[in-house]
């Protein structure tokens, strides 16, 4: 009867593609994380919960070295993505961002053409040859990002013209055009509608067969839904890491159960 | 447990298990009061549980309701999803034994117009007292989240089987002695069979209260009383 039950939860590989050891951040005086150890497995999709304010953002823009560009933020320990130390000073962050894209929780399109903001990533890091592949690079994360149908006739237009969950979704697939390896997500879908939110949901299920992505969500039920593994961050300290079924029906640490059943925010 | 932020949810969650424990001191009743209808052949008791079965039922069409309605609103996770689960479980295996308890009533009706078989009432009445200890304390656990407390009602299932394999044995006999009392003999093993599932709702129940406390149903067999070749189940 192995067949008959819920399959989708399964996770293909036990491979970790991040590997994140006794990681600590500074804001100036603020210890904002606390001796975080955590392996983020390939092919699989991760969520951070946790309310507002205990780290998961913070520890989140860690993994694709974001907080580099904060200059009093400190990070100490070892991220390794593939077993490489993405800290190491030989590491150029442009690049492993282009590995390790990334959604933001407002949406951010450049002041450019639809085309434009989704052609940016494959131009600047010469992932294609000619305008052919360009354009189906273009079309390709657009469908994905679920945005095809509703901009395709207007690709000329300024990404900034189009609305809140329409702008969201063109930076999806602006993320997903770099094909990375990686993709970070923060709260990508607050700002969206229920239909937009699981299209996005479902582009999420879809890229973890290639990927491996991590979300950042304040939403329980989505963090439920889409993920398959579960890290729940409270006051800068990781609580409890685990497979999403565990976390939502039979979780171990009382602090866990607390939030995920509304008790503490 | 600390309280919902959303205290409508605690209210929600306390509203459906008070209905249960209501349910549950129905249906307890019902089978005590069947069974003294039996014995003191009291036909005004008897009717009173036939009729008394729709309370029962109609409770838990309220419970089931009231539970879909958490689920679709409150999205309920860990033990609150536990929670609602159990009680759903509970109403299913109270409604069933409300059931059987207005069964008991009918048969005792029909027995009522025959002549008495010779101690067996006394015999069906102590039955299911001894279940009804059993289901009030798979109760109790549930209300006190007593894992070993529902571990001990798992365990005291054996003497309701006991119980019933010495009754069936008794009315074999006396079917074999006089096939007069057949007609009486099988709606009392009717009766006897019905005591005994009821029993076995009391072991699910609380069987559901370990998974409520636990996260997990208990893994191994439970204790089963099964020496006589006739009694199959």
């Amino acid at each position: 009867m192995n067949d008959m039950r819920i399959t989708e939860r399964t996770v293909q590989t036990n491979q970790a593609k991040i590997t994140a050891r006794d990681v600590q951040v500074y804001y100036g005086d603020t210890h904002a994380i606390k001796d975080v150890s955590v392996d983020i497995l390939d092919k699989a999709v991760t969520a951070f919960i946790g309310p507002s304010g205990c780290g998961k953002s913070t520890f989140l823009r860690c993994l694709n070295r974001m907080n580099d560009t904060i200059p009093i933020c400190r990070v100490e320990g070892k991220i390794l993505l593939d077993g490489e130390d993405i800290r190491d000073v030989r590491v150029d962050p442009v690049q492993l961002r282009a590995k390790v894209g990334m959604v933001f929780q407002k949406p951010n399109p450049f002041p450019k053409s639809i085309y434009d903001n989704v052609a940016y990533g494959p131009r600047i890091h010469g992932l294609v040859r000619n305008k052919a592949e360009l354009d189906e690079v273009v079309e390709s994360s657009l469908k994905k990002a679920a945005l095809w149908n509703e901009v395709k006739d207007r690709l000329a237009a300024p990404g900034t013209g189009l609305s809140g969950g329409q702008q969201q979704r063109l930076c999806i697939a602006r993320a997903v055009a770099t094909s990375p390896e990686v993709l970070l997500m923060d709260e990508p879908c607050s700002a969206l509608d229920p239909i937009a939110t699981a299209q996005v949901e479902e582009l999420i299920d879809e890229l973890r067969a290639n990927f491996s992505v991590v979300i950042v969500t304040h939403s329980m039920q989505q963090a439920a839904r889409v993920s398959q593994k579960t890290a729940f961050f409270h006051l800068g300290n990781l609580v409890e890491y685990g497979d999403t079924t565990t976390i939502f029906t039979n979780p171990v640490d009382p602090r866990t159960e607390s939030y995920i059943s509304g008790r503490i925010g | 447990m600390e309280q919902h932020i959303v205290s409508a949810f605690d209210r929600d969650l306390e509203a459906v298990q008070a209905q249960v424990m209501k349910m549950g001191g129905l249906v307890e009743k019902a089978l005590l009061d069947a069974a003294e209808a039996l014995e003191r052949r009291d036909e005004v008791l008897a009717e009173q549980v036939r009729a008394g079965d729709a309370a029962i039922d109609a409770l838990e069409e309220l419970i089931q309701t009231d539970c879909a309605r958490v689920i679709a609103l409150r999205a309920p996770t860990a033990t609150d999803l536990r929670t609602v689960l159990t009680v759903m479980r509970m109403a299913a295996a109270l409604e069933r034994s409300g059931d059987y308890a207005k069964n008991l009533a009918k048969r005792s009706l029909v027995l009522m117009q025959m002549s008495p078989v010779n101690g067996a009432p006394g015999a069906v009445r102590r039955m299911a007292k001894t279940v009804v200890s059993q289901l009030s304390d798979a109760l109790d656990a549930y209300i006190a989240r007593d894992v070993e407390k529902a571990k001990e009602v798992r365990r005291r299932d054996q003497e309701v089987d006991q119980m019933y394999n010495a009754l069936f044995r008794q009315f074999l006999t006396y079917m074999l002695e006089d096939p007069r009392t057949i007609s009486a003999c099988m709606h009392l093993h009717f009766i006897a069979k019905n005591i005994e599932r009821v029993g076995d709702h009391a072991t699910g129940i609380a069987e559901q209260v370990i998974y409520l406390v636990d996260g997990q149903l208990p893994a191994d067999d439970r204790p089963k009383f099964d020496s006589l070749g006739e009694s199959v189940d």
